[in-house]
């Protein structure tokens, strides 16, 4: 797949000459379908007229806009690709899904090119699956701060979670943050502690693998300052702007919530990055997901017309158009030049966010699931007593996420006929963590089964590279089958793995 | 448990004699069970005897009918035109040869991609000039699935089609045989409308409820056994394909996931018994208290009954969906009922209506009872003025208190009238989406369930948690659709026993 691609890059950068070609092809009248949020419909039509006019290929749209937020439309997408949009919006967490459903066309050589070069390197990730790009960047603004109320909260103590929690305490007023229901912030204290999870998927969107280090020390700090939090009873899971309006002294959500809470607030609207929480006299500043809207075309059956859709897809994307937005909406952009625009630097939202930046991390590709198995972490925290509930709250996740995904260098399957198995059903996954493990193999007419990554249980790849101890068995390869290894000899085994390589030994 | 006589069982008292109905009703249940199995068993039976008739005389008539008989069995009609019954032949022919074109032009192609759902995914070229990829879709697992079984019903159709027009031969010969006339192609037109007049009027409605109500509702069974997700949804990525009975397998396993998640179906059980327990007391407080409502209404001296009435009657005026989320959000943490009760000092902190699993299960169906018992006061008002006013005259001379005429007279009596009321209900609650979902969402989650089909939380019911499933990250219709199919258990069993236990249905001539 690499080599093609290669070979398709370096033939497409020998035919940018086809560019003028393209021009006399791609000529014609398109009806095209366009969904954006609603608050962009007037505008986008504008664009897209101002498109007709400038375009140098001879391309006009008759574009039906209609107004289909970025939260439905994946969801409307995925139920009927062929009905879909041909241009759509959507919030980067949803990339995968689409990327899986085929709701997304692949973006060309050249295309792929100029997105790379305009937009930022966390936006230009959020629209890549494997090494392909499959989106526009549109926005990089979804990410999250603090707003609170500056009657109730000093100036001084805005750095300081505990101290804000006392503060909320005292005033009988609330620290809404979202943590019991959305993992999107209360990864907000992983990232704190430099914990990670990050996952990679393949050139179909599906997710091959993921290194994910919230259950270590690190992630055990992590839970202590969220048990601080969630333990407060003045501790409010909500992102709403609304809150304040409700007794709410702090609100961390991000800058859609803008308007709105300086509406309620008036003069007393304070705006900063989020707080630093202390444990065992350390300070850890809270991290924050940084993410992104992308903007997909539908594949298209006729070349012709993908082509056309793809070059108002790069119009509507690139710098004149993410200026006129932040201008109209104050969405902040993803082209980097947009970004060092001094407008954009001084909007206060996005210079929160901005505040905010070095302690966050791009979104990335994340498993769908995986919101909804982290976002139960801080029910567990509230729920623990001591040190081991923590760690339980950690295994918790941690076990779950491997139950579902391959877990790469963290756990192995072994199925076969060693320890009486026999079938399918009788698995058993053996984590790193868990050291060595002893197979007794019994004499039999068949001494074999396999050692696989979990969650490769019937596929293509299965996992073997036996480093010491090759002699005592027969290597079947890549090709499984049923099996991947059979044992020479009865006998009892060790069977150590670093992660990378197994080693089997005989007792 | 022995059945006593009359005299014996009057010879109980009073806890013995229910102890004893509730024996006999436990005790009946295997044979009860068992009797379903022999009704299946015979239906089975007589199914197979009455397929066998049908051979057996469609091979007689093919035996002792004459030539035009015989032609017929190929080219159908043939012997009813040319006995003369003309209009009658060209419906046939006409059915038989639109049967054979679809079957040849698209029925023939659905029916042999239905064991496999499909060989060809969508493919994917790239143009280098136009610097585009573009897809092209091939097989339709969705559609397959689909057509496939109308195609099926059609078959069905068709063979019942040529079974009557086989008949129609034989029946044609005896009539010709004893000398009598046949009806001609105008006696038809007109028997529709008036001795076939039923058929005439019911051929739309069948017709819409077989491809409406029938063909959706087997095509979502059939879900259950293919791997129809948001990853296969088989057309523009890939294709899926039957599993047979794997999904139940997941569904059922009491495999725990790794490392101490809960298994399948440890989920399944605690959300189905809470399920239940929530239709339980939704339903019957509900009853009872929309009863005592209605009553302390109906009391001889209470004043501005209508006004009390409109009172209660205004609160279904206004629609569930506003009135369920504004509650929801005024038992919220920092809600009107906490805010009220910490400025009155009565408690430090806020109560965790909707973050405590045992709160949130005791508030919705507190909640439930505030929504449910205008409709029941409405309902069991009308019932209560029809009970005879003689009855409570005489239980009051003979001396009855208050609870002995409740218990004797009123409840006898609502139950009577409003058990298969009672019964639906029950079932309606049971897939009481609106309340749950609008309400708590399921919240608060329950951390070890298991996490591959979405969040399941504590005040989850089936219903809500199907919807998660189909609408979470993974979009999974197989394991929706076989959740749908074990609900559907689940109430059909509750319905027949209860059904069947109810005075209403045994003994059809008390209160009249």
């Amino acid at each position: 797949m690499k080599k093609l691609f290669a070979i398709v890059l370096a033939l497409a950068l020998a035919l940018s000459v086809c560019a003028t070609a393209m021009a006399s092809e791609i000529a014609g009248t398109y009806d095209i379908t366009v969904w954006v949020a609603e608050k962009a419909v007037e505008l986008t039509k504008q664009q897209i007229e101002n498109f007709n006019k400038t375009n140098e290929l001879g391309i006009t749209f008759n574009a039906t806009v209609e107004a289909v937020s970025e939260a439905d439309s994946a969801t409307q997408m995925i139920t009927d690709v062929e009905a879909g949009g041909d241009i759509f919006c959507f919030a980067q967490d949803q990339f995968a899904r689409l990327v899986q459903a085929g709701a997304l066309a692949k973006l060309g050589a050249r295309a792929s090119e100029t997105v790379t070069a305009e937009n930022d390197a966390g936006t230009v990730a959020a629209a890549t699956s494997g090494d392909q790009l499959y989106a526009y960047p549109l926005t990089s603004d979804n990410g999250y701060f603090m707003y609170y109320d500056k009657s109730i909260i000093p100036e001084e103590d805005v750095d300081s979670l505990e101290k804000l929690i006392a503060d909320c305490e005292a005033a009988q007023k609330y620290f809404a943050f979202e943590m019991q229901s959305s993992a999107w912030y209360n990864a907000s204290f992983f990232f704190a502690t430099g914990c990670k999870s990050e996952w990679t998927t393949d050139n179909d969107g599906n997710f091959i693998s993921v290194n994910d280090t919230f259950n270590s020390p690190a992630g055990l700090i992590a839970v202590k300052g969220m048990k601080k939090l969630v333990d407060s009873p003045f501790h409010l899971s909500s992102s709403q702007g609304s809150e304040f309006a409700s007794n709410a002294a702090i609100v961390v959500t991000g800058t859609w919530s803008f308007e709105e809470i300086k509406g309620i607030l008036g003069d007393n609207m304070g705006v900063t990055d989020l707080p630093s929480f202390e444990v065992d006299g350390q300070e850890y500043h809270l991290g924050s997901f940084n993410g992104c809207k992308l903007m997909g075309v539908k594949p298209q059956v006729d070349a012709v017309k993908g082509a056309a859709v793809a070059q108002l897809a790069l119009y509507l994307t690139n710098f004149d158009c993410q200026m006129e937005r932040f201008n109209a909406l104050a969405w902040g952009p993803s082209n980097v030049k947009a970004q060092a625009d001094e407008a954009v630097q001084a909007n206060p939202g996005l210079a929160a966010l901005l505040k905010q930046a070095p302690y966050s991390v791009p979104q990335g590709q994340i498993h769908g699931s995986w919101w909804d198995i982290a976002k139960v972490i801080s029910d567990d925290v509230k729920e623990a007593e001591d040190e081991a509930g923590l760690q339980a709250a950690l295994d918790n996740y941690y076990n779950k996420i491997a139950s579902l995904f391959t877990l790469d260098n963290n756990a192995l399957l072994f199925v076969g006929a060693w320890n009486g198995w026999n079938n399918a059903d009788d698995t058993d996954t053996y984590y790193l963590k868990d050291g060595a493990v002893t197979l007794e193999v019994p004499q039999s007419d068949y001494m074999g089964g396999r050692i696989v990554n979990p969650g490769k249980w019937d596929s293509d790849k299965g996992f073997l590279q036996v480093t010491e101890g090759k002699e005592l068995i027969q290597d079947l390869g890549e090709d499984i089958g049923d099996n991947n290894i059979v044992f020479l000899a009865p006998g009892t085994y060790t069977v150590t793995w670093d992660g990378a390589a197994i080693t089997i030994a005989q007792n | 448990m022995k059945q006593y006589s009359d005299l014996e069982y009057l010879r109980l008292s009073k806890g013995g004699k229910l102890l004893y109905k509730l024996g006999r009703f436990f005790t009946g249940i295997p044979r009860a069970v068992g009797n379903v199995f022999l009704k299946l068993w015979d239906l089975l039976k007589k199914g197979g005897q009455g397929i066998g008739r049908e051979c057996a005389d469609i091979a007689s008539t093919f035996a002792h009918g004459d030539w035009k008989t015989k032609i017929s069995y190929f080219i159908m009609g043939f012997g009813n035109i040319a006995r003369g019954q003309v209009l009658r032949g060209l419906l046939f022919l006409l059915f038989e040869a639109v049967f054979i074109f679809f079957m040849v032009n698209s029925g023939a192609y659905w029916l042999s991609m239905l064991p496999s759902l499909g060989k060809q995914g969508p493919t994917e070229e790239y143009n280098f000039v136009l610097d585009t990829y573009t897809t092209k879709y091939h097989d339709n697992s969705f559609q397959i699935l689909l057509y496939g079984v109308l195609t099926i019903f059609f078959i069905i159709a068709f063979i019942y089609t040529w079974r009557v027009n086989v008949r129609q031969n034989k029946i044609a010969e005896q009539i010709l045989k004893s000398g009598k006339k046949l009806k001609s192609g105008k006696d038809d037109l007109r028997s529709i409308v008036d001795d076939q007049f039923h058929k005439t009027l019911l051929a739309l409605p069948l017709t819409g409820i077989l491809i409406f109500t029938v063909l959706p509702i087997l095509f979502m069974i059939l879900v259950a056994f293919t791997n129809y997700d948001g990853t296969h949804n088989g057309y523009t990525n890939s294709l899926f394909t039957w599993v047979g009975l794997d999904n139940f397998n997941t569904l059922l396993s009491w495999e725990g996931g790794a490392g101490g998640t809960q298994s399948y179906a440890a989920t399944f059980g605690e959300v189905l018994l809470w399920t239940l327990i929530w239709a339980f007391f939704a339903t019957f407080t509900n009853y009872f208290l929309g009863m005592f409502v209605a009553m302390a209404i109906n009391k001889k001296g209470i004043k501005f009954k209508k006004g009390w009435r409109t009172i209660l009657v205004m609160t279904i005026a206004i629609p569930q969906f506003i009135s369920l989320l504004y509650v929801s959000k005024m038992f919220a943490k920092n809600g009107i009922v906490n805010g009220f009760l910490m400025d009155m000092g009565w408690i430090q902190t806020a109560l965790p209506f909707w973050e405590d699993a045992t709160w949130a299960r005791i508030t919705v169906i507190l909640i439930n009872i505030w929504i449910g018992i205008p409709y029941l006061m409405l309902i069991t008002t009308g019932i209560l003025m029809n009970i005879p006013a003689d009855l409570y005259e005489s239980a009051r001379i003979d001396g009855a208190s208050g609870w002995q005429q409740y218990r004797k007279i009123t409840l006898p009596y609502m139950l009577f009238v409003t058990g298969p009321y009672l019964l639906t209900s029950f079932t309606g609650n049971i897939n009481n989406f609106n309340v749950i979902y609008l309400l708590t969402g399921g919240a608060p989650t329950n951390p070890a369930a298991s996490s591959a089909a979405g969040t399941v939380g504590y005040t989850d019911l089936l219903i809500t948690w199907l919807f998660k499933i189909t609408t979470g990250a993974e979009s999974q219709y197989y394991l929706a659709s076989v959740i749908g199919i074990l609900v559907f258990v689940v109430i059909a069993v509750i319905s027949l026993v209860v059904y069947n236990l109810m005075p209403s249905i045994k003994n059809e001539e008390d209160f009249r």
